[in-house]
């Protein structure tokens, strides 16, 4: 197990390699550079400015200067819209924020998704059968972007309740609504997931071998059927994690977060390399981390998944 | 011995402004709210707090709160006191002395001197710094300031110096009457020498940022929020109310409104079509005021089709375009339809009479239909067809079809539309690799030749590529004249003859300000506001 996981994280140095010499050269084919701006600069102080940033040199030495800034010295590199700014600077501020409510917004999702599931197999169409039904055709209507400036007009218009926005350091009445609205939709499908999950593992050989043999339904429920029944769940959060973590673009534009996300979406417009290439290296890296961790997950729910890793 | 004695008379005072203390004019018996924090929305974050560096909008607004320039401009758009009282001008406009304040500090308790002026207009210019507004000091024609930005000369060679703490002399290049009007701008705002080199690039964060403005940062998250407090070293800080000032980063314009209804913004943008509800629904709230910025179609008569150098075809699809139907139906925003290039509120200028501002639109359209058959064009007569580029944007495409629409059915001529992303955008429009395209342009400093300056033959700006000999002529000579009048009138008629652009509104800028809040400038055009003039009364 162990040399599987040292073999997972190895093989992750040439994948980001790559990427990154692919983003690189994807970011210059595009039209518009950094410092393309309705004044043009005038030639001198144009060529200034590409020498302060390195943009003057061949595009091979700016690949090579910069996958070495990021090996020995964990730089990467300044920002070309925020001047006063590294790449750095950028994450380390937006990434907390961003991990923050994407990881209570998981916790919502994990913390009612699952027993809303287990509810609706052990009621199956019964009243919570329904409601679990009602909930997942209602995050189907009402999607984040919906759902979000409906939070809003309620829960701050309306009743003053809550913020509408900001992120103020962290504190809860500001994580609410972001959490809630990024995770709803997920809350749902983790539901019909379980849903479906536990059905499936209850009408299976083996649990009807236990209830023969008298074990209480609650043991039979907990030990033998949810863990089987949970692995299309934990498929499912891993990139679902991935993506809450890394920032929903509309959840921190709405919100007014200061997270990551709105970091992506601003730098492609500007065209600041550097943050581009920083989040896409934080964004794989994040990827293939989260998948190992399922990867091992499954592997400690499954022992046939366990003996294949070896 | 003759010529240092002219000089010595040729030195008069031109300018002795009021010394009187700017900062918030609360009338007498006035009741202040309790709460005296001012809270506001920005579409994005700001590009930088350096003052040599910054150059957004939004961030200049910022960097004028913490920084103090020679001039500040009033609520009417005049110059006002700052770190300068007043200034003494040359008989050949060539050079001139400012007298600074004695009583001007920085934040750390340092006096604030020529010096630090010097050092920051060094700066402005030097090439290593790279300022992205280095042009803007190019364009104050100080001696010797291109030749620095293009590397050709020593930063030291740049003609500002100190002759005393509290006296800065500046000598130009050439006779620049605006001059003095071009110091508000924050470029030209000093810089504290000792804190930029004890901390590099990192000197603007809070915890090692040194200003002389009314305010000083202590709170920046990025993409979220800054705040700056009161600086109790600034000057005038006696008669400053607001105690705290914070710029919300709030991307979505819905959104921001939805946070202003809630209470939790004291201003912000009116989102684009909204401004009529609103200022039927909160009078008091919903402000349109002119704005120094023009929007005009620019044709490409570089490579553009070969129709575009009749100036007939020209004439024809700049009077058809009925802009009160663009001002009034499609924008309602307050704009001001616009016949010539530069806006009416711009200082000094008179708008010129532009003989076809005077037609009614059915006037307008028979003398294009006529102007359009006489060039053997459009309806009855060769197809004429050409591309119309513009940026993603909702007004830039509803402005977009409502003018093509409009020579479409008037003129029977077919354009189509391509939209660009912005950065795409700028390069191709910069390139001339358009037919037709949407251009705008906001003063930098509230002159008419902010304006006229682009349709120069020369000028990087210029995307027409019109080439005029008359037009360089007059506004070369305009640059050491006395009144330009004359000579703006007649630019401004050439252009409305020749119309290798047709201008199409001047702008508005719409918001929504809450009304405890006063002391906004809404009568200064180019919005430069100051958070020491503002103050919030009692509810």
């Amino acid at each position: 197990m162990l040399s599987y996981t040292l073999r997972r994280l190895i093989a992750v140095v040439p994948i980001v390699l790559i990427l990154i010499v692919i983003c690189f050269f994807l970011m210059r084919l595009a039209p518009g550079g950094p410092f393309t701006s309705e004044r043009p600069l005038p030639p001198a102080v144009m060529k200034n400015v590409l020498e302060r940033y390195g943009l003057d040199e061949p595009l091979y030495v700016q690949l090579w200067t910069y996958i070495k800034n990021i090996v020995f010295y964990f730089d990467f590199g300044p920002s070309f819209s925020q001047k006063d700014r590294t790449v750095n600077d950028l994450i380390s501020q937006g990434f907390p924020v961003t991990l923050t409510y994407g990881f209570f917004s998981a916790v919502f999702v994990l913390v009612l998704g699952i027993p809303l599931g287990v509810v609706a197999a052990l009621r199956h169409n019964s009243f919570w059968d329904y409601v679990m039904t009602g909930l997942a055709i209602f995050s189907q209507i009402f999607p984040n972007f919906v759902l979000a400036p409906l939070m809003v007009l309620l829960f701050t218009l309306a009743w003053g309740l809550l913020p509408g926005g900001g992120w103020n350091g962290g504190q809860w009445q500001y994580v609410i609504m972001p959490a809630v609205a990024l995770g709803t939709s997920y809350m749902a499908s983790v539901a019909r997931l379980t849903r479906g999950g536990l059905l499936e593992t209850l009408s299976a050989p083996y649990i009807r071998t236990a209830r023969a043999k008298g074990l209480p339904e609650r043991t039979i429920l907990i030990r033998h059927a949810l863990k089987p029944a949970l692995l299309p769940v934990i498929s499912y959060m891993g990139p679902v994690f991935v993506y809450m973590i890394t920032g929903s673009v509309f959840i921190d534009i709405f919100f007014s977060t200061g997270g990551i996300g709105q970091n992506f979406i601003d730098a492609a417009y500007t065209r600041d390399y550097s943050v581009i290439l920083g989040l896409a290296i934080l964004y794989s890296v994040l990827t293939f981390a989260l998948t190992l961790i399922v990867d091992l997950i499954y592997a400690w729910i499954d022992p046939k998944v366990r003996s294949g890793l070896k | 011995m003759m010529k240092k004695t002219t000089f010595a008379l040729a030195l008069t005072l031109t300018t002795a402004l009021s010394t009187q203390a700017f900062a918030a004019d609360v009338p007498a018996g006035t009741q202040l709210a309790d709460d005296q924090t001012y809270t506001y929305r920005l579409l994005d974050e700001s590009s930088s707090f350096d003052p040599q560096l910054v150059e957004d909008t939004d961030g200049s607004g910022i960097v004028r709160d913490l920084f103090e320039g020679l001039y500040n401009q009033d609520g009417n758009g005049k110059l006002a006191p700052g770190v300068a009282l007043s200034h003494t001008v040359s008989a050949d406009n060539m050079t001139y002395t400012f007298t600074l304040r004695n009583d001007a500090k920085w934040s750390d308790g340092n006096p604030v001197t020529a010096h630090d002026f010097v050092y920051a207009w060094k700066r402005a210019v030097t090439p290593e710094l790279a300022s992205p507004y280095a042009w803007y000091m190019e364009l104050m024609s100080i001696k010797n300031g291109a030749e620095i930005i293009a590397g050709n000369a020593q930063p030291e060679d740049l003609g500002v110096s100190a002759s005393d703490d509290y006296t800065l002399v500046v000598e130009l290049s050439q006779p620049l009457p605006y001059f003095a009007d071009m110091v508000a701008h924050s470029t030209t705002f000093p810089a504290p020498k000792w804190a930029i080199e004890a901390h590099g690039d990192k000197w603007t964060l809070p915890e090692n940022i040194v200003g002389n403005g009314a305010y000083k940062l202590t709170e920046h998250v990025l993409k979220e929020r800054s705040t700056r407090v009161r600086n109790e070293m600034y000057w005038n800080n006696e008669n400053t109310v607001l105690d705290t000032v914070v710029a919300l980063v709030i991307g979505d314009e819905n959104q921001a409104l939805t946070r202003y209804r809630a209470g939790e913004l004291d201003k912000t943008d009116t989102p684009a079509g909204q401004y009529p509800t609103l200022k039927a629904e909160l009078p008091d709230e919903a402000i349109a005021v002119p704005r120094l910025c023009n929007y005009y179609f620019s044709f490409n008569l570089a490579s553009g089709p070969e129709a575009f150098q009749d100036v007939r075809v020209r004439q024809a699809l700049a009077l058809a375009v009925d802009r009160n139907v663009i001002v009034d139906q499609v924008l309602q925003g307050g704009q001001f339809p616009a016949y010539n290039f530069t806006p009416a509120a711009t200082a000094g200028f008179e708008s010129p009479e532009i003989a076809y501002a005077g037609m009614s639109q059915s006037e307008r359209d028979a003398k294009a239909m006529e102007l359009m058959a006489e060039a053997g064009y459009g309806k009855g007569g060769e197809p004429l067809s050409f591309t119309y580029l513009y940026n993603t944007s909702e007004s830039h495409q509803q402005v977009a079809i409502v003018a093509t629409q409009m020579w479409k059915q008037k003129l029977g001529v077919d354009v189509s539309l391509e939209n660009q992303e912005w950065k795409v955008f700028l390069e191709n429009r910069g390139a001339q690799n358009f037919e037709m395209a949407r251009g705008a342009w906001c003063g930098d400093y509230n002159e008419a030749s902010t304006f006229l300056d682009l349709l120069q033959s020369d000028s990087g700006y210029n995307d027409a590529k019109d080439n005029n000999a008359r037009v360089d002529e007059l506004l070369a000579e305009a640059k050491s004249s006395s009144d330009t009048t004359p000579l703006y009138t007649e630019v401004e008629q050439i252009l409305a003859d020749e119309m290798p652009v047709i201008p199409i509104y001047h702008y508005s800028a719409n918001m929504m300000l809450k009304a405890d809040v006063k002391g906004w400038p809404v009568n200064n055009v180019q919005q430069k506001y100051y958070s020491k003039d503002m103050y919030k009364v009692a509810k």
